[in-house]
């Protein structure tokens, strides 16, 4: 514990085993039986919104499994950053076949693949060829927050937990434990502003709770919270929508080809960031934001169709432009 | 003199004064040739075709006595066979250079867009080195050179742009020659053939002689066979021409006829439509036709070419939304997004660096490492700038100091 005493909260205190766990019981105890005679586990699935505890489960298993030596026997890769088929060839099928490098009395080697609806088609095929080859020497789990793009050969081969939104009294609970052991008071309404901010996604909150505490030692109210989501919000998103808004064509789209030069975001994460700021534009009514929603939509929808996601960016912000509020 | 010598050939131009049209170019090349400091070893001559390239560096090569050697798209020219003409010629100064005759020699690349992928690998490559090491002047010539292969060959040339030759030139020459070959021609008729030519001098004088030859007469009526001939169009002139149509089909025929590159076309397209329509109604609805164009970019793919017209189709429309407004401007080129990314690529790579340390020890992708962390670590550090955090992240001095410098999100 005392090596990670600096960490990001998020993994000071992500729970190293499953009784740790928020809020997610009926997972859990399903998770128990499997372990309790680990060679009849099956390939799992886990599937849900972000920050429900999806990896953290996983970690949790492969603790239980392989104790403090965990990492000898699994292999952790984010398929999002190394989504292409080369992957699963060489560094997955090497080590579902030859990944038990320690010893001692491991069933299996594990191989949990996190944001594994990202991986390519190709890429996933080749995935479940794998999976069923090497089912004496090693179990995967796949985690993704859409299982439908999961192709379906995989998803019949994995027993699948769906991971819903944490309950808001679970979440509350949780932060206040923290701040506990960080020695900070954290009144009843800013924990529940946090919790309402982050929309279920208890990482998010973590973050932010840890972020708040930077800003003041001892106390945290409202103010301070308000203050911390008002400063991480995308300021450059806001201000290329408000320009957009306000009819300035040009400049709007020269802060998206910011967007895209300097943070190396990708279409859809920019157009999936202005819908989430366009629900906190103040001076729309509902019914304009249910209307721009709806662009967006469109053009989101354009976005997977087209060859290239600059010119339907442009289009939506063009679309916005000759919106009149 | 030999009769059955092609126009072209027979009346090709001895002096550089006897290139029509031009001036420009003209004046820039010959100081080039002349200059014995020239700034760069090497002229790219670019411009559409028969408007005088070729034309004008045999001409050169006549009046200051050089020699030629040339290479063009029917010699195979791959990295080895250029070498192999290449090196050998611009790595010695040639000994009949003491002689009064020739002043040395230049290398001639004629087509240097046709040198191609497949047959001809490492060609440009290779072009490129030989340019970089030779003693001797290196001219070469392109009709297209907005072709991404050329990009890096572009860097090394002084570049000198040919445009089409002027009408009244072309009839002029034309009578010219009608007079040499004894033929007395309509007025009408050359205007005809010159204005068919659209500014290309060699088709000019190609239909002419086929047209007149031999015979003591040339009427309007005898150029009734003419047939248009099918001109590529490269970018900047597909851009104008689109933008200028006056309906959905003109605009449609010229995307038919131009070669462009589709994806470039598509990004210099969108940087000029705010160019285009300074109303935002028009521009959305521009904008909407330009996006549903992309949609089947996508769909075309690389295989399903016969959507190509659904692509063209919407282009057109979004090139025409209200063809009434239409003023001549500046057209933006090259696309902003390849200059965007070219000029930002240091600060991208630093932040995947930044966000892939923070990937490896939060568990999470580098993606959601950039979205969903970085706001609130920027905070943090902000606060608390030697904060235990960075180094538990393994974050290098630098990395925080760009974490806090960083343009807010």
């Amino acid at each position: 514990m005392n090596l990670n005493e600096d960490a990001m909260w998020v993994e000071k205190y992500r729970p190293k085993t499953l009784d740790d766990i928020v809020d997610l019981t009926h997972i859990v105890e399903s998770l128990k039986a499997f372990l309790k005679n680990p060679h009849s586990m099956p390939h799992l699935l886990l599937a849900g919104i972000p920050g429900t505890g999806k990896t953290t489960v996983a970690l949790c298993i492969a603790r239980e499994l392989f104790g403090e030596n965990w990492k000898s026997f699994t292999l952790e890769l984010n398929a999002s950053d190394e989504r292409g088929i080369n992957t699963v060839r060489d560094r997955i099928k090497d080590f579902s076949r030859y990944g038990r490098t320690g010893f001692g009395d491991a069933p299996f080697s594990l191989i949990i693949l996190d944001e594994s609806d990202q991986m390519t088609g190709p890429a996933q095929t080749a995935l479940r060829r794998i999976m069923e080859t090497s089912s004496r020497t090693s179990r995967f789990i796949l985690i993704c927050n859409y299982s439908n793009k999961i192709i379906e050969p995989i998803q019949s081969r994995c027993a699948i937990f769906r991971f819903s939104k944490l309950d808001k009294k679970a979440m509350v609970e949780h932060l206040k434990e923290i701040a506990e052991k960080e020695n900070l008071r954290l009144l009843d309404e800013a924990a529940e502003r946090i919790v309402d901010y982050s929309e279920g996604d208890l990482r998010h909150a973590i973050n932010a709770l840890q972020t708040t505490a930077a800003y003041k030692k001892g106390v945290i109210d409202e103010q301070t919270v308000l203050q911390v989501f008002g400063e991480a919000s995308p300021r450059q998103v806001q201000m290329m929508l408000n320009k957009a808004l306000s009819g300035n064509f040009v400049e709007a789209r020269k802060m998206m080809y910011d967007l895209i030069g300097q943070y190396g975001f990708s279409g859809s994460e920019i157009v999936r960031q202005m819908q989430r700021e366009l629900i906190k534009v103040p001076h729309l009514t509902d019914s304009q934001k249910a209307e721009l929603t709806d662009i967006i939509g469109e053009y989101d929808y354009r976005l997977t169709q087209g060859a290239n996601s600059d010119i339907q960016l442009s289009a939506l912000l063009a679309q916005f432009s000759k919106f009149r509020t | 003199m030999a009769k059955d010598l092609l126009w072209v050939e027979k009346y090709r131009p001895k002096k550089i004064r006897d290139v029509v049209g031009n001036e420009l170019a003209k004046t820039a090349f010959t100081s080039w040739l002349k200059d014995k400091r020239r700034r760069k070893k090497a002229v790219l001559l670019y411009g559409p075709a028969g408007v005088g390239k070729t034309a004008l560096v045999n001409a050169a090569s006549n009046e200051f006595n050089f020699t030629i050697i040339e290479m063009n798209a029917s010699d195979t020219r791959t990295e080895k066979a250029i070498n192999k003409v290449g090196k050998p010629a611009t790595s010695f100064v040639a000994l009949d250079r003491f002689s009064s005759e020739s002043k040395g020699n230049i290398l001639f690349l004629d087509e240097v867009d046709g040198v191609f992928g497949q047959q001809d690998r490492g060609g440009i490559k290779a072009i490129i080195n030989i340019v970089k090491e030779s003693l001797i002047p290196v001219v070469m010539a392109a009709n297209d050179t907005d072709q991404k292969k050329l990009r890096p060959l572009k860097k090394v040339c002084q570049l000198i742009r040919f445009q089409q030759v002027r009408i009244p030139l072309i009839i002029h020459t034309l009578r010219k020659i009608c007079a040499a070959e004894g033929i007395k021609p309509e007025f009408e008729a050359l205007e005809r053939i010159a204005q068919n030519s659209l500014g290309d001098m060699r088709s000019a004088i190609n239909d002419l002689q086929s047209i007149a030859e031999g015979k003591p007469l040339l009427t309007l009526q005898d150029t009734m066979f003419l047939t248009t001939r099918n001109k590529d169009i490269g970018l900047y002139d597909t851009l104008k021409g689109v933008f200028s149509a006056e309906s959905v089909p003109e605009a449609a025929m010229v995307l038919n006829r131009s070669s462009i590159n589709f994806d470039d076309f598509l990004l210099s397209f969108s940087d000029n439509l705010p160019l285009r329509y300074p109303d935002p109604d028009d521009l959305a609805t521009a904008y909407d036709f330009l996006s549903k164009a992309d949609v089947f970019r996508g769909r075309v793919g690389t295989e399903n070419w016969s959507l190509l017209r659904y692509f063209f189709h919407y282009l057109a429309e979004a090139a025409t939304v209200s063809p009434k407004t239409f003023k001549p401007f500046d057209f933006i080129h090259p696309p902003m997004r390849i200059m965007k990314l070219f000029w930002t690529k240091g600060k991208r790579t630093k932040l995947e660096n930044i966000c892939g340390k923070i990937a490896l020890r939060c568990h999470v992708s580098r993606n959601t490492a950039k979205t969903d962390i970085v706001p609130f670590l920027q905070i943090m550090l902000k606060k608390q700038k030697s904060s235990p955090i960075a180094s538990w992240l393994k974050l290098e001095p630098e990395d925080v100091d760009y974490l806090v410098t960083m343009n807010k999100l």
